[in-house]
């Protein structure tokens, strides 16, 4: 009862992967287990709560929820893809400095929703930039030095 | 001081924010990782007559199945031995552990879990702790009576602990007494839902050693638990902390971790355990529920004269630490209070739920949702201001707990005055349904057995060493210590957190006291190592080794900076020294607990129509002591308040027909970034005389008081009174409606 595999071609974080995938593997099984980008954290499975967030064709998703084959010829950027070599990401280093971190599991997905955010909306306000994080639930901080992050890196960039 | 007192990235920030941190479920043990898959109980209380496996195992690609057959038949537990790893004869709550799988994938797994047939006879079953106290409730542990126990528990049917505190003499109290409030109030159990799910990866090699990676708090209690549990002698048990993400408290006690290490042996491979998110709120160690009645005497100024309370904590299938927390419980019970005559009786009682465990300031939330929520009601009814009647009553220097310690470093009153200024500093908004409440609270921060090494590195940087797991930014602190004594700079002092292989013994992460225990170690230890230092920088400099000081990466004589020496040049020089390497190892236990305060204070507007509570304004104050770290000492109380507020207006484990009926992340509903107010924090700082260069545990006090904060707020709002918690909308509309009626 082995699930057909599907040959798939998905660009992560600018470099072209073909392989053959289960048509039923998460994307984030896929990123996790087949491509050993391991920055993505899962927390439910189930859609609910972000630690998965990808950026996927410019949208932000839970890669839990979509299926690896779903993300086929399409542009992937996850947490490892963020910082330009040595250089961190605006974002990275805000996230560092207001100590938007702290156990650091939901991190990789709140970085991500952060800039799904800023790169629809470079500027946004207290309230929207809490609603870009909304889908992304953070036990250790409260929310406040991540949504204040969120605002450091949108002057910043 | 040049760092400590600053604020500071985590030292392992890098990698969190890139991605890098290896956390539990990306640990690369070597070779290919088999996926484990535990077999739950789906009945609270069931005996069980048949378990059979041969089916599972006849499934393609199924590498192990395990059940209690594959271990020694033992009891276990700190207080009460009335655990056993896998159930055998019965399950006592739904997610009991019947047996584990190991196969290769995950799919694989869980369709062999299925396989597994277990025949049940269905028994009555009690999730709450008053009614499993009643005569003919269902007795979860038949053989109680046999089992091992601590002396002195008082224990009889359902309650596995009992601990009595008597005072003064509370019936003179009460005579004495102008008014006297007596009230009850329910807390339902919490979950600390961390946001990584528990996670084990084992290995068992050939020579018979295994080897556990686990997102624990708590290594060294780890390791005993699986050498008992397996009856392995612990050099032959190597537990490797990986990242933690969030714990809590919940990460302390041993849940898939022995399965994986049987699993693993069985197999002749790796196995890897992921507690999926239902399982995780099922089967770990949730915050107890509990039962209060307060009875409180007052003088008609406010004077407390008496107070007689009564905690019914439910504690789940085993004792586990909820003895311990029981005892707690009634030692704080009063509150941040003197109360010259007290009654406190605090039982702890088996229901057929998961074992409840520490969950962030042990019964804290719970004790002052109740006494503070009366303390309001009582000011209320003799026309004092809620702050002056708790300012009234606040203990002070020199108090005594319940227990008889002696209390210093109080600064109760002078926090709740931070917090009631705060708040106040700003007017009220107009509006009809705005509210106000406020509460204090404390915890008792003690000490536990730990020991860290320091040492010199040959080119002038410092190493410390520990099997202390960070979770708070202890590490990052802990650097700040030793780099404020060596005088050096944060960069130049490295923090690692080793196995249990090769970690001094190390305190768990919890109960605030990870800093003050490693803390202090760490603060010996540097001293050691500077004392050795100036002892090989002495030669040197022809000085006397008290004459030298420590700054700016050199040592030099006091008064005269050009008679100077390099850390890097003392770390070669120690090498052909006759004291040789510079390295120091030091222990601290059983250091004296000290309080540590928190008061907080609400605005709210509620709608009268919806019920519906928004948070207009947070101000949290907190005794700190000297905060090492103030970026990480906010970070904690950021968190903390959070956790409060989901406790007290939508947090709850429900249950129906003996089994939680909101496993999930959408239906147990924790604080998103809309829901989350702003918190105002503002910090009390008192050099502790207990604590490592002044400082105070931080992490639980502002878990504390959040509940009967929003309690009272609601009350100054919309004059109704819930107490019963979560204060819900459908709570608030069901006693507004129950007002009106009665006003009619
Ligand atoms: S793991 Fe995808 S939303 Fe939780
Ligand atoms: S930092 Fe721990 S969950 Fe967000």
């Amino acid at each position: 009862m082995e699930t057909p595999r599907i040959r798939i071609t998905v660009t992560v974080n600018g470099e072209a992967v073909s392989e053959d995938v289960p048509g039923d593997r998460s994307l984030l099984d896929f990123l996790r287990d087949d491509l050993g980008l391991t920055g993505t954290k899962e927390g439910c499975g189930e859609g609910e709560c972000g630690a998965c967030s990808v950026i996927v064709g410019g949208r932000l998703v839970d890669a839990c929820l979509i299926f690896a084959a779903e993300a086929d010829g399409r542009n992937v950027e996850t947490v490892e893809g963020l910082a330009d070599g040595e250089v961190l990401h605006p974002l990275q280093r805000a996230f560092a400095a207001a100590g938007a971190a702290q156990c650091g599991y939901c991190t990789p997905g709140m970085l991500m929703a952060g800039k799904a955010l800023l790169d629809r909306n470079p500027s946004p306000t207290r309230e929207e930039a809490a609603h870009g994080i909304a889908g992304n639930l953070c036990r250790c901080t409260g929310y406040g030095t991540i949504i204040q992050a969120v605002m450091e890196a949108a002057k910043e960039s | 001081m040049r760092v400590v007192g600053q604020e500071l990235p985590r030292v392992e920030i890098l990698e969190k924010v890139t991605g890098q941190s290896v956390f539990g479920a990306d640990v690369l043990p070597g070779g290919r990782v088999l996926a484990g898959k535990m077999v739950l109980s789906p009945h609270p209380h069931a005996r069980i007559t048949a378990i059979r496996t041969e089916r599972a195992e006849r499934l393609p690609g199924v590498k192990a199945v395990v059940t209690a057959a594959d271990l020694p038949a033992i009891r276990y537990g700190r207080f009460v031995r009335d655990e056993a790893y896998f159930a055998t004869t019965k399950a006592r709550y739904a997610g009991d552990r019947i047996a584990a799988v190991a196969a290769v994938d995950e799919e694989t797994a869980e369709e062999a879990a299925r396989l597994i047939e277990v025949d049940y006879e269905v028994l009555p079953s009690v999730t709450s702790g008053l009614e499993a106290m009643a005569p003919d409730a269902p007795l979860l542990h038949e053989d109680y009576a046999d089992y091992w126990a601590q002396p002195d528990l008082d224990r009889r049917g359902n309650v596995c602990g009992h601990k009595q505190i008597v005072r003064g003499d509370v019936e003179r109290g009460f005579a004495e007494a102008d008014r006297i409030f007596e009230h009850r109030f329910h807390v339902p159990m919490v979950h600390q839902t961390y946001i990584e799910p528990h996670t084990a990866t084992a290995r068992f090699d050939a020579s018979g050693k295994a080897t556990v990676w686990a997102s624990s708090l708590a290594l060294f209690p780890l390791r005993a638990a699986i050498a008992q549990i397996l009856r392995m002698p612990m050099t032959k048990v190597r537990v490797i902390p990986t990242e933690i993400g969030g714990g809590f408290g919940g990460k302390l006690s041993p849940t898939v971790e022995p399965a994986a290490v049987v699993l693993a042996r069985k197999a002749r491979r790796p196995v890897r355990i992921v507690m999926s998110r239902s399982e995780d709120f099922q089967t770990t160690n949730p915050r107890h529920p509990f039962h209060l009645r307060y009875k409180t005497g007052v003088k008609h100024d406010g004077t407390i004269t008496a107070r007689e309370i009564e905690v019914v904590l439910g504690t789940g299938f085993s004792a586990g630490s909820g003895v311990m927390i029981s005892q707690g419980a009634a030692v704080r019970a009063p509150g941040p209070y003197r109360v010259p005559n007290l009654k406190i009786d605090s039982y702890c009682v088996y229901t057929n739920t998961s074992t409840c465990g520490a969950y962030r300031g042990p019964a804290g939330p719970q004790l002052a949702f109740a006494s503070e929520s009366q303390m309001d009601i009582i000011a209320r009814e003799l026309g004092i201001d809620p702050v002056e009647l708790r300012l009234r009553n606040a203990m002070v220097d020199g108090d005594e707990t319940p227990a008889g310690a002696r209390l210093e470093d109080v600064h109760a009153k002078e926090t709740l005055l931070k917090a009631a200024e705060a708040m106040n500093a700003v007017p009220r908004p107009p509006g009809n349904n705005v509210g106000r409440g406020v509460a204090m609270a404390h915890w008792l921060v003690g000490g536990m057995a730990s020991s860290a090494g320091v040492k010199l590195n040959e080119d002038g940087t410092v190493a410390i060493l520990t099997g202390l797991v960070d979770l708070s930014g202890a590490s990052t602190s802990l650097a700040q210590i030793a780099a404020e004594v060596l005088g050096v700079s944060l960069d130049d002092v490295h923090v690692r957190t080793a196995d249990t292989d090769f970690a001094p013994h190390s305190t768990l992460s919890a109960g605030s006291q990870a800093l003050k225990s490693m803390g202090g170690a760490v603060l010996l230890a540097a001293r050691e190592a500077k004392r050795q230092i100036q002892q090989v920088a002495a030669d040197k400099l022809e000085a006397d080794p008290g004459d030298l000081e420590l700054d700016g990466n050199t040592v030099f004589v006091k008064g005269s900076p050009e008679r100077a020496v390099t850390l890097r040049e003392v770390g070669q020089m120690a090498l052909e020294h006759a004291r040789g390497p510079i390295v120091s190892t030091q222990s601290v236990s059983q250091l004296t607990p000290h309080p540590a305060i928190a008061a907080h204070a609400a605005e709210v507007e509620v709608d009268p129509e919806t019920g519906r509570v928004r948070i207009l304004r947070y101000v949290a104050a907190q005794d700190v002591g000297t905060a090492v770290n103030p970026l990480s000492v906010r970070g904690q109380i950021e968190g903390g308040v959070m956790q409060g507020l989901g406790q007290a207006l939508s947090e709850a484990c429900t249950f129906t027909d003996g089994k939680m009926d909101n496993a999930n992340l959408l239906d147990y509903k924790i604080f998103s970034a809309l829901d989350a107010p702003p918190v105002e924090v503002h910090l009390v700082q008192h050099p502790c005389a207990s604590g490592p260069l002044g400082a105070k545990g931080v992490g639980e006090p502002p878990i504390i008081p959040p509940p009967a904060v929003m309690a009272n707020a609601v009350y100054d709002a919309v004059g109704v009174r819930i107490h019963d918690l979560p204060i819900t909308p459908e709570k608030i509309v069901k006693a507004l409606k129950a007002k009106r009626a009665a006003q009619r």
